[in-house]
């Protein structure tokens, strides 16, 4: 940090050490010897930020070149920015020090939607001109982002410099070096990024004009001077290849997860038809076991971490999840080291699976139907049975297990009332089963319904759906709450504005950029956070600029509107989608990939079939 | 292990916390020493039971914001290990701020401590030495302080030991002898807030420092 200035402000904050920098673990290089230097912005507080597993790899990767150095930037809380904003203090990066605005890329990570306000406000915090257009032709610093949400990275096109689509573990070096050989040459901004937009998976959204109808929808996305017409994603072929780090910075503060986390595959192979990630990720790959195990050893031994998390969308689905838990545990009981399995399936989940996590916390287990009722469920494509999910709430409690959280959505496309019941039902269900006196569970039962508010996203089957409308949602909360009957299911519900957020930006254009601008300008940060969010902004923003959120996120859309994101590829056929969006509203299921290909075109980049 | 092993093989480490690891509340000096010890390689010895986990004590905890030059934690470790490996051993894995400075059996216990010893180094200002003479010669300053009856008024003078105040330039420096663990504590920063309100202008308080810990009749606590 830069001590001077931020030393005496420091007692005034909470979590001080969110801006202090000197972790364990952290990468400190002389800047003299250093060519390319990048400023790896996670768009929301420390705390959340370093929980980021892409971060960590992304950084220590970065890092291992000599001639390059990765230093980590957040966001920096209200009472902190207050400080910043009255003391002249730049935003800076926690290793050096040194304001941002003097590095060669600041690079930002697409989590989510709601932290969209925070990429401005950080960019504004730096002195760094928030337009692309006024930055100049000056080479740096350049903006740039990777992340989920660049699958459709419209919203903030006129903010950024360049994308990165897909997995950075290469073309990020790639365009670091090609930057590296301009920059020695005197290259303007213009000239980088023209070169840039032919690396591939590379996105320079100043190169490509957006035409709109009369109506509002897409007409065309046309190229400018030689960039391609469609950008693809980067996909790492072989994940035993690939980088891992061995090292992690290790937070003083506790962050939302403080663990070692070992990714053991990429993709998945479940086609739930609401789920993004499943799609975007795709083609499955799997790490090996034994690069697990040595990859997870080494990090809690270099860390002194003791919880090891495997980590993926779909954890079970691991060809060798047994030998692999097997393995570890053999290191991990010596070593007192609890092993945690999130993204466990329902339909995976065994007694011999449970008796190998050793987690200390017994404190609960969450599984995901996400829809009440078998006919909803194969809508969505989510192919677990009410028997699945009892017989695994019957090991959880045979394990000692008291507090089941059960995941849901509502709005989903097709829904009635009787699947919101059914809801209820299903948590009756489980409750019963507990007290069911054959089963001998001991203990105090708590049986939570979390109900998200079903977004529809871009690359699955859902990005045609409407999200349902307000009202509606809240009668749909209001018909889940009167049909729980026991003081034993607790109900929570999310909130309805920011999910209507959500679904705005998640398929929203370029012309929200304006709306964003005047939302933050307004002052919205920090929107993820219940106290700070405030959608009386939105609203004025959008009004400002005559647009509509219901346009955004109510509406359906055809099979042949040309969305926001028409030019990027994400490996996943439209014709794949519109398929599986029919057979949604069949309400017929589709296998996963390993029973049966359905031909999403994942595999392209693979050149062979994925299994 | 049984109890006159547990006692044999435990530890007492002396270490210093400043710099940047003042910023760091108690508890995650508590986290961030379970995977020092870790990392260090030291065979610690972990509790048994439902939840095992690193043994570690910490008789007194330190407030955030404040270094300290003897602060203690103790630990049990599962083989005897030649006295000064241990501070070598943790030294080549701590953060910066963070330095053992030697390893000893435990004699005093926790519950014997009652005092402590600060260095308070202040910003100067103009007057800053006579209020404080001024402020400090008063028969009682009282305190809010918030408590299970509730919030009551405290006398905090009687427990204010002056060792020595010297001044420079730029800062008032301050030895102090508080009251400190189970019996009872004075956090320095409860003084320098009712000195604040006395003189009725904002004081800077540059650094505090706990330097000593002591039980009865000023032994030191080891």
């Amino acid at each position: 940090m830069p001590k001077n200035k931020i030393e005496p402000l420091l007692l005034h904050v909470q979590k001080p050490s969110r801006y202090t920098g000197g972790e364990i673990g952290e990468v400190i290089k002389n800047k003299t010897e250093i060519d390319v230097r990048f400023a790896f912005c996670f768009p929301d507080i420390y705390d959340i930020g370093m929980s980021h597993l892409g971060m960590k790899i992304l950084y220590a990767l970065t890092n291992k070149r000599k001639n390059f150095w990765c230093e980590r930037v957040f966001a920096s809380w209200t009472d902190m920015e207050e400080i910043m904003r009255r003391e002249h203090v730049l935003l800076y990066a926690l290793e050096s020090g040194d304001p941002i605005k003097d590095f060669d890329f600041i690079g930002f990570t697409l989590q989510y939607e709601m932290s969209y306000t925070n990429i401005l406000n950080m960019l504004d915090l730096a002195d760094v001109p928030i337009w692309q257009k006024d930055r100049g032709e000056q080479l740096m610093p350049l903006v740039v982002a990777g992340g989920p949400c660049v699958c459709n990275p419209e919203p903030l096109a006129d903010f950024f410099d360049l994308f990165i689509l897909g997995e950075g573990e290469e073309v990020n070096l790639e365009l670091m070096d090609v930057y590296h050989a301009m920059k020695k040459i005197g290259a303007s901004r213009s000239e980088f990024l023209k070169a840039a937009a032919q690396i591939e998976g590379i996105y320079v959204p100043s190169l490509y004009e957006m035409a709109y109808h009369k109506d509002g929808t897409v007409k065309s996305v046309q190229p400018k001077e030689n960039a391609p017409a469609i950008i693809r994603k980067r996909v790492i072929k072989d994940m035993n290849q690939v980088y891992y780090p061995e090292n992690l910075v290790i937070p003083f503060i506790e962050p939302v997860h403080d663990r070692v986390s070992v990714e053991i595959l990429r993709g998945c192979i479940r086609g739930c038809r609401f789920c993004q990630a499943g799609f975007i990720y795709r083609p499955f790959r799997e790490k090996s076991a034994e690069h697990i195990y040595q990859q997870g050893i080494s990090l809690c031994e270099n860390t002194g971490y003791d919880e090891l998390s495997l980590s993926s969308l779909s954890t079970s689905d691991h060809s060798q999840i047994e030998e692999i838990l097997d393995k570890l545990l053999t290191y991990t009981t010596d070593a007192h080291i609890n092993l945690s399995l999130p993204s466990l399936r329902v339909d995976s989940f065994s007694k011999s699976v449970l008796d190998k996590i050793t987690t200390v916390r017994k404190s609960g287990l969450t599984f995901a139907p996400e829809a009440g009722t078998q006919r909803l469920r194969d809508v969505i494509n989510k192919n677990i049975t009410e028997e699945e999910i009892l017989q695994s709430c019957q090991i959880a409690f045979a394990g000692g297990y008291t507090t089941i959280k059960l995941y849901f959505m509502l709005g989903l496309p097709t829904e009635t009332d009787e699947d919101i019941i059914g809801i209820a039902d299903l948590a009756q269900k489980v409750v019963n089963l507990f007290y069911d006196k054959s089963n001998h569970v001991k203990g105090k039962l708590q049986v939570s319904i979390s109900t998200a508010t079903f977004v529809p996203k871009p690359f699955t089957p859902f990005e045609f759906e409407p999200q349902a409308e307000k009202n509606v949602i809240i009668r749909k909360q209001k018909i889940l709450k009167e049909a729980v009957q026991s003081k034993k299911i607790k109900v929570s519900t999310h909130f309805t504005d920011v999910s209507l957020m959500e679904a705005v930006l998640a398929r929203g254009d370029r012309r929200l950029c304006a709306v964003i601008y005047d939302a933050w300008k307004s002052g919205c940060r920090l929107d993820s956070w219940e106290e700070c969010f405030d959608f009386s902004k939105w609203q004025t923003a959008f009004a400002k600029h005559d647009l509509c959120p219901a346009f955004y996120a109510n509406r359906i859309r055809s099979y042949d509107e040309v969305m926001p994101w028409q030019h990027l590829d994400y490996l996943i056929s439209r014709k794949f989608l519109i398929h599986e969006n029919q057979k949604a509203h069949q309400a017929q299921p589709t296998p996963s990939c390993r029973e049966h290909c359905s031909g999403c075109g994942a595999n392209q980049c693979l050149g062979r079939s994925c299994f | 292990m049984l109890g006159e092993e547990l006692l044999l093989k435990e530890y007492r480490i002396v270490f210093e916390k400043k710099g940047n690891m003042k910023y760091i509340s108690h508890l995650d000096l508590n986290r961030c020493m379970v995977r020092a010890v870790r990392r260090s390689g030291l065979p610690a010895w972990y509790t048994e039971g439902f939840h095992p986990h690193l043994y570690l004590m910490f008789p007194l905890a330190l407030s955030l914001g404040m270094e300290s030059i003897c602060e203690t934690m103790d630990c049990r470790l599962t083989e005897e290990i030649p006295m000064q490996e241990i501070p070598e051993k943790l030294n080549a894995v701590f953060p910066d701020g963070l330095h053992a400075v030697r390893a000893s059996k435990p004699v005093k216990q926790a519950q014997d401590i009652t005092h402590a010893a600060y260095l308070l180094t202040l910003q100067n200002q103009p007057d800053l030495l006579k209020n404080f003479q001024d402020f400090i010669r008063q028969p009682a300053i009282f305190v809010q302080k918030r408590t299970k009856k509730g919030i009551q008024e405290i006398n905090i003078r009687p427990m204010i030991q002056i060792q020595n105040i010297s001044q420079t330039d730029c800062a008032l420096c301050l030895h102090l002898l508080l009251p400190a663990g189970n019996h009872g504590s004075l956090n320095p920063n409860i003084l320098t807030d009712a000195f604040e309100n006395y003189v009725n202008q904002p004081i800077f308080i540059k650094n505090i420092c706990r330097i000593k810990i002591f039980c009865e009749n000023l032994e030191e606590f080891l």
